[in-house]
């Protein structure tokens, strides 16, 4: 009882943040409810699901963000995976390195944002004038349909690989040693030891990291808003920021509550099923 | 099988710790070598440098002949044991014994037939299936011996693979590694810091002391002519009790107490006479019975406690008249309360004497 009582606080914040926010989306989301007519006079059931479903242009920005996704998580688990490893194995300047690489962990995303999007302006930007040193034509990197996504996927990688990297060093200097030594003795080369050794011991760090790292990349969007509000086009619209914009430019509370409960239901599936083959595999 | 051979082996490293300096030890083909010495002597450095896990900084290893120095550990054919068994946790037992066999692209059949005999071997047949999170500590110690055995190597290096166990258990995995070493014949190379192992597992011990061989030899012989005062308080429990004296041509005298130079000694240490010396006395060459020995000498002890160990009675006890502590083992229904005086009969043959200043043991005449 006296736990509850002094745990009442914290539990009613999260309620208020948490819980309440999510409860309301849920309620909005059954209902016509738009910034033009902000009541809950209308009760429509699962109309705006409906409607979210078959509208192509929600199912484009879920294709979207499931390619984007998989291209940041995988990449920055490969490039993450590889620092780190190097990393493991050096001695000297260890803490300088770290500190180089958690910089751009420690930035805003806005202002990772605007940096890059002033690096990578089509005529001003520094990227564009040294590829020009080398005699590589200009790129029009947030401009082009073809390009935009995957300049996206790469301020991403610049931003977030050190959270893997660090997680992914954490993990690996947690490993036994004798292992290695008992597997040198019984012969086994350095790529042999990464993968009947590194690999399996590494599998609950790393199905983490990725995890934590997936739910996050779904929810991207401050990158987006700064750096190409979905555009050109509809070219990078992530799922995030075009429910943003249902909300708060189309008016459609509803249908964009209805489109987050969607995202909520995906993101949750998915943890719950990285979290039963975690637990699966210790 | 192979011999292995270390001449001049000295291990630096970078931050100028010399863990290791001018090591030479010839291990015969076969033979139990015990590396023996307190944490920190440079026993287990020396073996990892046999096993390839640490560089040699100069000096030659030679394994069955061939100089190994820049041998890749897998290609050295010894197999380790380590203290912490070192298994491959995500493993089950079955592919912790077949590793290196498949490493090595051994064929399967082959490797079913060596695991399934190392194994029944073992007595862990039946654990084949299980992870090593689920076994017991002699159980992960039957399996980190069994994939050591399974390759069957030139050599078994040991790093202290009993320490982890209970008393009971080491006890039996001690008779069963001499039996394994009686049914195999390989040459095996055993660190430890326990005396006790030392003393029943070797054919010869290598006593190490801040990075360098201090003696190596039988058993018995390094027991019984300790070349210094360190081999001396280190083998054996309670260890020799060293007291500081004062050697005479006939008598030495520690403190108030007086004991004869036998005949046989007075000669051998005559050089000394006049020195002062410290003292050595085995607990076990103390005796009631005054014709236990043909040439002892009546040494009164102060008692300050018995320590009642079932099979004998270890006494703590002073020399008259002195604050130096000295252990006796007594009879096992031998009784004395704090401050009761007993008169022991020392069995002077035993003597050992050493220098105060270089700690090292005076020549004594090989029979007596």
């Amino acid at each position: 009882m006296f736990g509850w009582l002094i745990s009442s606080p914290s539990l009613g914040l999260l309620f208020l943040v948490i819980l309440f926010p999510v409860f309301w989306a849920l309620f909005t989301s059954v209902h016509d409810y738009t910034l033009i007519a902000p009541n809950f006079d209308t009760f429509n059931g699962l109309d705006n699901y409906m409607k979210a479903a078959g509208d192509p242009e929600f199912r484009h920005t879920l294709r979207l963000t499931a390619f984007f996704v998989a291209a940041v998580v995988i990449l920055e688990f490969a490039l993450g995976f590889l620092i780190a490893l190097m990393l493991h194995t050096v001695e000297r300047f260890k803490s300088v390195y770290y500190a180089i690489l958690l910089c751009p962990l420690l930035m805003n995303p806005v202002i990772v944002g605007l940096i890059w999007r002033m690096f990578l302006h089509p005529s001003l930007g520094i990227v564009n004038y040294l590829l020009s040193l080398v005699g590589i034509e200009p790129v029009n990197w947030l401009g082009s349909t073809k390009v935009a996504l995957w300049t996206l996927v790469m301020v991403d990688i610049w931003h977030q690989v050190s959270f893997m990297i660090v997680l992914l060093l954490a993990g690996l200097s947690a490993l036994p040693r004798e292992p290695y030594e008992a597997a040198r003795v019984d012969g086994a080369s350095i790529f042999r030891s990464f993968w009947h050794i590194t690999l399996p011991l590494m599998w609950p760090v790393i199905a983490v990291t990725l995890l934590i790292r997936l739910i996050f990349a779904v929810k991207t969007y401050d990158l987006i808003y700064i750096m190409t509000r979905g555009g050109p086009g509809v070219a990078t619209d992530l799922v995030s920021y075009f429910i943003y914009r249902t909300a708060f430019v189309s008016l459609n509370i509803g249908e964009a509550s209805a489109m987050s409960a969607i995202l909520l239901a995906v993101i949750l599936g998915l943890t719950a099923w990285l979290h039963r083959y975690m637990r699966s595999l210790t | 099988m192979a011999s292995i051979s270390l001449s001049n082996i000295h291990k630096l490293y970078p931050n100028g710790y010399a863990a290791v300096r001018d090591v030479s030890l010839d291990i015969r083909d076969g033979e139990f070598m015990i590396l023996l010495g307190p944490s920190g002597c440079g026993k287990s450095t020396t073996l990892r440098m046999i096993a390839g896990l640490e560089t040699i900084s100069a000096g030659d290893l030679h394994i069955g002949g061939a100089r190994v120095n820049d041998v890749d550990p897998a290609d050295r054919d010894v197999a380790i044991v380590f203290q912490n068994y070192a298994l491959y946790p995500h493993m089950t037992v079955a592919d912790n014994l077949s590793f290196g066999l498949r490493l090595r692209n051994v064929e399967r059949r082959i490797i079913e037939g060596r695991v399934a005999t190392i194994a029944g071997m073992l007595g862990i047949g039946d654990l084949l299936a299980r992870k090593p999170a689920q076994l017991s500590g002699g159980q992960r110690q039957r399996v980190a011996l069994g994939r050591a055995l399974v390759r069957e190597p030139k050599a078994f290096l040991l790093d202290e693979p009993l320490s982890n166990l209970d008393a009971k258990l080491r006890a039996s995995m001690r008779t069963e590694l001499i039996k394994l070493h009686r049914t195999l014949g390989t040459t095996i190379v055993h660190v430890t810091h326990d005396q006790v192992e030392a003393m029943t597992m070797g054919e010869r011990i290598c006593i190490m002391k801040d990075g360098v061989i201090v003696q190596v030899g039988a058993p018995m012989e390094v027991y019984r002519n300790p070349v210094n005062t360190f081999v001396a308080g280190f083998l054996a429990s309670p260890p020799m009790n060293l007291l500081h004296g004062m050697l005479d041509s006939d008598r030495i005298s520690i403190g108030d107490v007086v004991l004869p130079l036998p005949q046989s000694l007075r000669r051998a240490f005559a050089s000394h006479a006049g020195r002062k010396v410290i003292v050595g006395l085995r607990p076990e060459d103390f005796h009631l019975k005054a014709d236990a020995a043909p040439v002892a000498a009546p040494i009164e002890v102060v008692s300050v406690t018995t320590e009642v160990l079932g099979p004998e009675v270890i006494l703590v006890g002073t020399l008259k008249n002195s604050s130096a502590e000295l252990h006796i083992r007594c009879p096992r229904d031998f009784r004395s309360e704090p401050g009761a005086m007993t008169v022991f009969n020392y069995d002077l043959s035993q003597l050992q004497l050493f220098d105060i200043e270089t700690t090292t043991a005076l020549m004594r005449p090989v029979k007596i």
